[in-house]
């Protein structure tokens, strides 16, 4: 307070402005990532150690010392006996890793295990010309595949995707729903005899009934 | 009761279930009166509205009540006749979850109480727990208490001057105090590992020695902290507008005052220079050199120019807590699980608002068997009941604002 | 399936929407053209006839449309200007420097749900905006912009104008008591006795300049201040500027003054219970009354559309585009290829790596950007209205920056002290400066 009245409101109005120009503290945040300390222990994730292990070592102290019990987690014991577990079934990626999987004792996926493997295309970019590319024709191209390799193999049905524009998960989920595709050779799926009414058939019972 | 009611027409103490009660009146009308019958005289004397009067619900939704307080006013035009706050919609029953928590666990219960000042919650506890355990806390750690302690307090009054400014209508002061306390809470996330519930006070120590990036941050942040508070300061302690709205505001003469049980800043507005740090020392409080501010005036205005110049001790407090810092453990030597003998401890310490204090009862076991937290919003809050009534709407939240209750702490 | 069926399945949506619209657009054009051809004559006649009516109603649809843009633009300052003093980088992501981010919340608004209250007084409730949002348009529809850049000039314009805004005050009462909510009628009821005390001070400060002026014209007020920076208002009437500018802010409801939505006391007053276009239509006039109590501060006391010192060094521009005859025809045809080719060729020249199309598109935007700026600046030279506009505009958003800036730095006044510093100081100080310069005019007329 001065004794000038309105003084104070001026020269408050002067900081204001000079803070104005000042350099602005505001952390851009998804350009500049924040600052986080080393001791920062909030993070929400198992750590690795230089070999890329995880480095938790099961031992459960701290899911018993948690008082809120939000931890959860299962192992083996040091000779590998008895599979314990301590909370819910595990739901975080960290506890899928491969180490966790194998502490915890349960089966690690073959990495040697492949999706698919590289075919020759040319058939499927015949059908594909004669279909248009046009994706509204599925059934079609899908059948005339299966028809060309005997089975829809999965480089096939990417080859399929890429060539009409549809999602690949548009085109698997075409093909499993129709019985009469198979992803398989028929050696393969084992001698299919007696099969089930496939949904081929049901299809060109409409078809008759609709006549 | 065909004909369209206007919505102060309803009878106070008409329930939901009420046959009076049409179902449009239900569904348009709210009137914050308890479906209950009155239980008290006085609930019975303020749910009865006189000629003019009407009730005005604030909260808990309001955007400045501070957390979800809801305070019903009973108004006459702008005028506060009378107020009833209700409570309770952040309870948690912290105190009951500490009797089946081991005395470790029991500690980072108390973070999430006045989550602004969270490491004076843990300091009262773990005071209580070292004095029924029987520990002896090493020096340094000591230190590094006081030292964060403080650093503490300063953030905590720095929001403090943010919320009064905007409770009374100005915008730019709480950014420019959160820029401060952001500081201070980065370089304690640096100590401590977190940013807003510490949980860095353990019964026997502290979580951690002091580290470079802690020290780094708090010497760069010290060459300019004075500079920055009295420039932060001078846009509200100058204005004419702020100082004529905070000035004879919700005035607390000091026998009220010590009636209410006000402790803290509050009480030291009115001119009592009573400070735990000072009138029963704790920690390393005794060898410091600091002032107890004092004000007489009582209003808004004493008490936040009071804790503006607390934040100037703080600093001054820190400066000291550097230079005298000793070398040494920062834990004492204790076992995981600790049994004390069956005893009772108390604790208080001066916190940001007051006294912070807790009462453990140990029955041998690794848990205590009973422990009660003394907390200063809570017992600061009743006053709001004598200052209130006489003021402008506009004026209750800023005096609210002035006692700076955390309702984190209020509802434990 | 057709042929073109498919084509059309193929087609995008953009490419959709285009192939639907540019038809249809050719279709409309020429039956325009055919409708004009055959009734043209008559309508043009009528319209002439008319000519105040038509005025009118183009200045109120160039009003209406004008306050849409300013709206943004304030609420787009106001939320950086305050972000600025607060230290924060504010909006910066939508738009250079985040400018369009106004818009977007224009759109959002537009988007939200229009809700409205059980128990509310739908009619009253739902014509509370507009009677708000038309007080703002039609008070500003006497603003003078520039010399005869206005709505309507009449000879008690500035009566009309605090006419206007009194009426904005029936609408925030409306809503206030129409919303069925007791923190939108406290807010209501804030707004009324606010502005109604500010009234008073307000015109009574005016009282002064239109003693002055001898008019109540805001456009001959203007015209009166013409001449340098020291025939301006503000240099007589020091006093009734001050309190001009104090009751003007509260007359638009700015802080230090904005009792009526003070969030921290009554949740949003009066449009506590609105939301969608019809919050944006209260949010809308706020911002419409910035302008128009800055710019009604600039016509009054700032010499309004006058320069403030007189032009040194005069430059008059004569084009006579007739005087060519075959060339004007040539130059128009073969100028833009060629300055496109001559801006574009040196990019083509000295980069290797840029394809020559590259360089040609480079060409005609820089081709344009000079087209623009050569037209721009031969209205600026030719004519007086465009330099008075930016005069009149620059001041105004001085004026706004201000208002801003007030917001950004002072906190909120009680409603006791509000009434009492009207009625206390205010009022006798407009009274003094009313008498005083009476006093003045009479002594110095003998």
């Amino acid at each position: 307070m001065s004794f000038i009245p309105g003084l104070g409101i001026v020269r408050g109005m002067s900081l204001t402005l000079r803070r104005f120009f000042q350099p602005k503290v505001t952390n851009l945040y998804p350009e500049v990532p924040a600052e986080i300390s080393p001791k920062f222990r909030g993070r929400l994730q198992l750590l690795y150690d230089e070999h890329g292990a995880l480095k938790c070592e099961t031992c459960f102290q701290c899911a018993q010392a948690c008082p809120i019990e939000c931890i959860d987690m299962g192992g083996v014991d040091t000779k590998g006996r008895y599979a314990v577990h301590w909370g819910a079934s595990e739901t975080y990626g960290e506890r899928r890793e491969e180490s966790a999987l194998r502490r915890a004792g349960r089966t690690v996926p073959d990495e040697a295990y492949q999706h698919w493997s590289p075919i020759d295309t040319g058939p499927v970019d015949a059908i594909l010309h004669d279909a248009d590319h046009d994706p509204k024709r599925m059934l079609e191209i899908l059948e005339a595949t299966q028809a060309a390799y005997g089975y829809l193999p999965v480089a096939a049905l990417k080859r399929i995707s890429f060539g009409t524009g549809a999602w690949y998960a548009m085109v698997y989920g075409t093909a499993t729903y129709y019985d009469h595709l198979r992803f398989q050779p028929l050696a393969a799926a084992g001698a299919a005899t007696g099969r089930e009414r496939s949904s081929a058939d049901y299809l060109s019972g409409l078809d008759r009934l609709s006549r | 009761m065909t004909t369209a009611r206007s919505p102060f027409d309803i009878p106070a103490h008409a329930s939901s279930d009420d046959p009076r009660v049409t179902l449009d009146e239900q569904l348009g009308v709210f009137e914050p009166i308890p479906p209950y019958p009155p239980r008290t005289e006085r609930e019975a004397e303020f749910y009865t509205l006189r000629d003019g009067e009407m009730f005005l619900n604030m909260g808990p939704q309001h955007p400045s009540t501070h957390g979800v307080l809801r305070v019903v006013l009973k108004i006459d035009g702008e005028k506060v006749v009378d107020i009833d706050p209700v409570l309770g919609y952040l309870h948690r029953g912290v105190e009951k979850l500490c009797e089946n928590a081991d005395y470790h666990q029991a500690i980072c219960y108390m973070d999430p109480l006045e989550y602004i000042s969270s490491l004076f919650c843990e300091w009262s506890p773990v005071i209580a727990f070292e004095k029924l355990h029987e520990v002896q806390v090493p020096r340094r750690a000591e230190y590094i208490r006081v030292l964060s302690g403080e650093l503490n307090r300063i953030a905590s009054h720095a929001l403090f001057m943010g919320w009064f400014a905007l409770d009374l209508g100005g915008l730019t002061p709480i950014l420019w105090s959160f820029i401060e306390r952001d500081e201070i809470v980065e370089m304690l996330a640096a100590l401590t590992g977190q940013r807003m519930l510490f949980n860095y006070f353990r019964i026997g120590g502290v979580n951690g020695d002091l580290n470079h990036e802690f020290m780094s941050r708090l010497g760069t942040w010290m060459s300019k902290a004075t500079n920055q508070i009295n420039s932060n300061q001078a846009l509200l302690n100058e204005n004419e507008i702020f100082v004529r709205r905070a000035r004879g505001l919700g005035v607390m003469d000091t026998q009220t005052a010590l009636r209410m049980c006000l402790t803290g800043p509050n009480l030291r507005a009115t001119g009592v220079p009573f400070d735990i740090r000072r009138a029963h020392p704790y920690s390393v409080y005794p060898e410091l050199d600091f002032d107890i501010p004092t004000r007489t005036e009582g209003d808004c205005l004493a008490r936040y120019l009071l804790r503006m110049d607390e934040v100037k001790q703080s600093l001054r407090i820190i400066d000291q807590c550097l230079h005298e810092m000793p070398d040494g453990p920062v834990m004492a030597k204790l076992p995981r699980l600790i049994r004390p003998r069956p005893g009772r401890a108390y604790a208080a310490i001066e916190g940001p608002r007051g006294q912070y204090s807790s009462y453990v009862i140990s029955d041998g076991t690794d848990q205590p068997y009973r422990m009660r937290i003394h907390d200063p919003s809570f017992i600061h809050l009743q006053s709001v009941g004598l200052l209130m009534p006489g003021n402008l709407i506009a004026d209750t939240m800023a005096i609210m604002a002035s006692l700076d209750p955390i309702m984190g702490g209020v509802d434990k | 399936m057709t042929v073109v069926g498919r084509t059309w399945d193929r087609l995008t949506i953009p490419g959709k929407v285009l192939a639907v619209v540019i038809p249809l657009g050719a279709i409309l054009t020429i039956g325009l053209a055919i409708v004009i051809a055959l009734v043209g004559g008559a309508v043009v006649q009528f319209l002439a006839d008319n000519l105040p009516l038509v005025r009118f109603v183009v200045a109120v649809t160039v009003v209406l449309l004008m306050t849409i843009p300013s709206a943004f633009l304030i609420i787009f300052m106001e939320m950086k200007v305050i972000a600025l003093m607060n230290l924060r980088y504010g909006p910066d992501r939508v738009g250079p420097f985040g400018s369009a981010l106004s818009v977007v919340h224009g759109l959002k608004v537009l988007m939200k749900e229009d809700f409205t209250p059980t128990g509310a007084d739908v009619p009253v409730f739902t014509l509370a905006p507009v009677v708000v949002y038309m007080a703002s348009v039609m008070a500003l529809l006497v603003l003078p912009f520039a010399p005869g850049l206005f709505g309507q000039d009449f000879n008690i314009s500035l009566l009309f104008f605090f006419a206007m805004g009194g009426l904005t005050v029936v609408g925030l009462l409306m809503a206030g008591w129409s919303s069925f909510n007791k923190y939108s009628l406290l807010g209501g009821l804030r707004s009324a006795a606010q502005v109604v005390s500010y009234e008073i001070p307000l015109i009574l400060s005016v009282v002064g300049v239109i003693l002055l002026a001898g008019t109540m014209s805001l456009n001959q007020i203007v015209l009166g201040q013409a001449g340098n920076l020291f025939d301006w208002y503000i240099w007589r009437q020091p006093l009734a500027f001050v309190i001009f500018f104090i009751a003007v802010t509260a007359e638009a409801n700015r802080t230090p003054f904005d009792l009526t939505e003070a969030d921290s006391e009554i949740v949003a007053g009066f449009a506590t219970e609105y939301s969608g276009m019809r919050f944006g239509f209260f949010f809308f006039a706020e911002y419409v009354n910035v302008f128009i109590a800055s710019g009604l501060t600039v016509a009054l006391f700032l010499g309004g559309w006058n320069a403030p010192f007189n032009w040194p060094f005069p430059v008059t521009v004569a084009l006579d585009p007739g005087g060519l005859g075959v060339g004007l025809l040539l130059l128009i045809a073969l100028g833009p290829p060629l300055a496109v080719l001559i801006l574009g060729l040196p990019f083509y020249l000295l980069n290797s790596r840029l394809p020559f199309w590259q360089a040609l598109v480079i060409g005609f935007v820089l081709f344009n950007l000079l087209a623009v700026a050569a037209i721009l600046g031969l209205a600026f030279l030719s004519f007086d209205w465009v330099v008075g506009l930016l005069w009149f505009m620059g001041k105004t958003y001085i004026f706004v920056f201000t208002f801003v800036w007030m917001r950004g730095t002072l906190p909120r006044v009680r409603i006791d002290q509000l009434m009492g510093f009207a009625w206390k100081w205010l009022l006798p100080a407009s009274l003094v400066n009313l008498f005083v310069t009476a006093l003045a005019i009479l002594v110095l007329a003998k």
